[in-house]
């Protein structure tokens, strides 16, 4: 080993408070930048699974300013033999002004999303089927799953309820419908269609006056990374302007919602290379601490024929084990942080449980970020060093 | 003059400026040839340990010139320095300097680990420390061994890189009265079986007996110099 390496070395281990501390900052730091991603990566991600979940599916088809006229279970069926794709089903959205009785009373009277689903294609394109926590999900013709708001706003519907709906169907015409509440859906975080009814399809047409009509296809994928590709296939596939179709992917259907939440992980990520940051003046501190309790030896080193540049490049190698070993600790505890936050499918107060994933390439970036902060750290307190005359140096104690 | 090793020809160092400069040397001039045993004698203050740094290019002269091997030291750059430092010149100073964080062994090759000529290193560093006496201390860590040890071993340090001259600051001025004895008979032992140049700045000329040369300083000036037969106190 290089005599320069092998003293610097030294220099710090034998002094473990300086580097456990100044190798802390660095982990620390990095820690930061994990959690910080774990939580709000995870949301986001937890976000955009819910969307493609509940709403939109990896690929969601609508017609443009129109409703789909084409055969919806042609269309499913036609979907269905990409071997990208898991399951599709239609949906057909409306707004409705709903009312419950109680003890011979109205309450509420107010307008609510409804949206109309195939009881069977949903259940394989959507997991909103799962978010029933009382009862269960739409199946006969009459019946309907309130949104857990929805239950509340109505004075807390449960099962067995029943509950009006006033709609007007494609002609202006007011249809009042009586239904049963079968189930009350809930999502964590309110991110489903806690806010809106939902009832059969077939049901929602024929109050509309379409019975044909669609308003939109979510196609669930067994392969995420080819949603683009399904995508091209569809509209090449149906390419004629009378069919006008839209097919957008996840990110483009669902871009109102993540397009802010991305400004604000930019921002949280840069709070936490800021916090990055502080952790690079600690080691300049603690480095300079190091130089101080050093001079004698650097005065010494130099009276013997050590050069200004080996000075240099002992404290900056001192710079490279403090960022290593607080790269290496920090990346520890930054995957520990996120295997627990994984495992736990960890939640903060009920809302929506993060979607974490190992993102390799991050770790790996702030880890080399966090080394080369620590060795420009070094270089101020290592510049000091050589400006160290040997005799001064000596004569101190 | 091939014999000699130094030359200090007028050397000035002054510190401050104008009315306030003081003359730590003033005019030094003397020689040292080859092989000798020489003593720096003054009282504390008198410039001997200026004239000292001065020699082992620690520091650099205000007016007046040193050469060393017959070089014009004052023509070299710091790097230079510091390498003629490394091969040219050993150093044993009053509190032994050694670096605590790095084994008896590891002080005494560190010189030849900065020359980077590292082959046999060790081997002739054990045989040093086992000329002194230290060869069952050679890996424990510096400042686990006593003063007289430490100011031994870095008496090897001084000689790894086999100097033209061997400069010692007071050695003994830290010692208790048994190890700076043998500190100094070990001196001269080596001065005369490896025939190094030996300068030792001292203020109690008594201990080191017979000397080849006694330079005597005052107020920055040498007052004597001369081949000095010192009587062995009996």
């Amino acid at each position: 080993m290089d005599y320069r390496a092998k003293v610097g070395l030294r220099f710090i281990t034998r002094r473990r408070g300086s580097l456990i501390a100044a190798s802390l900052a660095v982990a620390i730091a990095i820690l930061v930048v994990q959690v910080n991603v774990v939580i709000f990566q995870g949301l986001y991600n937890a976000i955009v699974r819910d969307q493609i979940n509940y709403r939109f599916g990896h690929v969601y088809i609508t017609r443009q300013e129109n409703f789909i006229t084409k055969s919806d279970k042609m269309l499913v069926n036609w979907l269905e033999r990409i071997p990208y794709v898991d399951a599709a089903a239609p949906r057909l959205d409306a707004v409705a002004s709903i009312n419950a009785t109680g003890s011979g009373q109205t309450i509420r009277d107010y307008s609510v999303p409804v949206i109309g689903v195939d009881p069977v294609l949903d259940t394989k394109a959507s997991t909103m089927y799962k978010t029933v926590g009382d009862g269960q999900y739409v199946s006969s013709r009459n019946s309907i799953v309130l949104g857990a708001i929805v239950a509340r706003d109505l004075g807390n519907s449960h099962v067995g309820d029943s509950v009006k709906l006033k709609f007007k169907d494609r002609n202006g015409v007011d249809e009042l419908r009586r239904f049963t509440v079968v189930g009350i859906t809930e999502t964590a975080g309110s991110v489903g269609l806690d806010n809106s009814v939902i009832m059969n399809i077939d049901t929602l047409r024929e109050i509309l006056g379409r019975p044909h009509e669609t308003q939109s296809i979510m196609v669930k994928l067994n392969d995420p990374t080819k949603d683009q590709e399904v995508k091209d296939l569809f509209l090449r596939a149906f390419p004629t302007r009378s069919d006008n179709f839209k097919a957008q992917t996840i990110e483009e259907s669902a871009e109102t919602t993540l397009s802010g939440f991305r400004s604000g992980i930019a921002l949280i990520n840069l709070v936490g290379y800021f916090g990055m940051m502080s952790s690079a003046f600690a080691v300049v501190t603690i480095q300079m601490m190091q130089v101080t309790s050093k001079t004698r030896e650097i005065g010494i080193m130099r009276a013997i024929g050590s050069r200004r540049k080996d000075i240099l490049i002992i404290f900056i190698f001192q710079g490279m084990v403090i960022g290593a070993i607080g790269a290496g600790l920090g990346t520890i505890f930054g995957v520990s942080y996120t295997a627990y936050a994984k495992e736990t499918h960890m939640t903060f107060q009920g809302s929506l449980a993060l979607e974490v994933t190992y993102n390799w390439l991050g770790i790996l970036q702030t880890d080399i970020l966090a080394f080369l902060l620590a060795v420009v750290a070094s270089i101020y307190p290592a510049y000091k060093a050589t400006k160290l005359q040997p005799v001064e140096a000596m004569r101190f104690a | 003059m091939p014999d000699l090793v130094l030359e200090v020809r007028e050397v000035d160092k002054i510190y401050g400026e104008a009315e306030t400069a003081i003359y730590a040397l003033k005019n030094v001039s003397f020689s040292v040839k080859k092989g000798e045993f020489i003593l720096i004698v003054g009282s504390s203050g008198s410039g001997k340990s200026t004239l000292l740094n001065m020699i082992g290019l620690l520091d650099r002269p205000t007016n007046g010139k040193v050469f060393i091997d017959g070089l014009d030291t004052s023509t070299l750059n710091d790097n230079q320095i510091s390498s003629f430092r490394n091969s040219k010149l050993g150093f044993i100073f009053q509190f032994s300097n050694l670096l605590a964080d790095l084994t008896v062994l590891e002080n005494v090759v560190l010189p030849r680990r900065i020359q980077k000529t590292d082959t046999n290193a060790v081997e002739e560093a054990k045989l040093l420390l086992k000329t002194v006496g230290l060869e069952s201390q050679m890996n424990k860590y510096s400042n686990k061994v006593s003063g007289g040890q430490a100011q031994r071993v870095a008496i090897c340090r001084s000689l790894i890189n086999k100097p033209t001259i061997v400069l010692a600051d007071e050695p003994t001025g830290n010692l208790d009265s048994v190890s700076a004895e043998t500190t100094v008979q070990l001196m001269k032992s080596l001065n005369r079986k490896l025939g190094h140049t030996f300068i030792v700045v001292t203020h109690d000329r008594q201990q080191f007996g017979d000397v080849d040369k006694v330079i005597t300083i005052r107020d920055g000036k040498i007052i004597e110099d001369e081949i000095t037969e010192i009587p062995t106190i009996t």
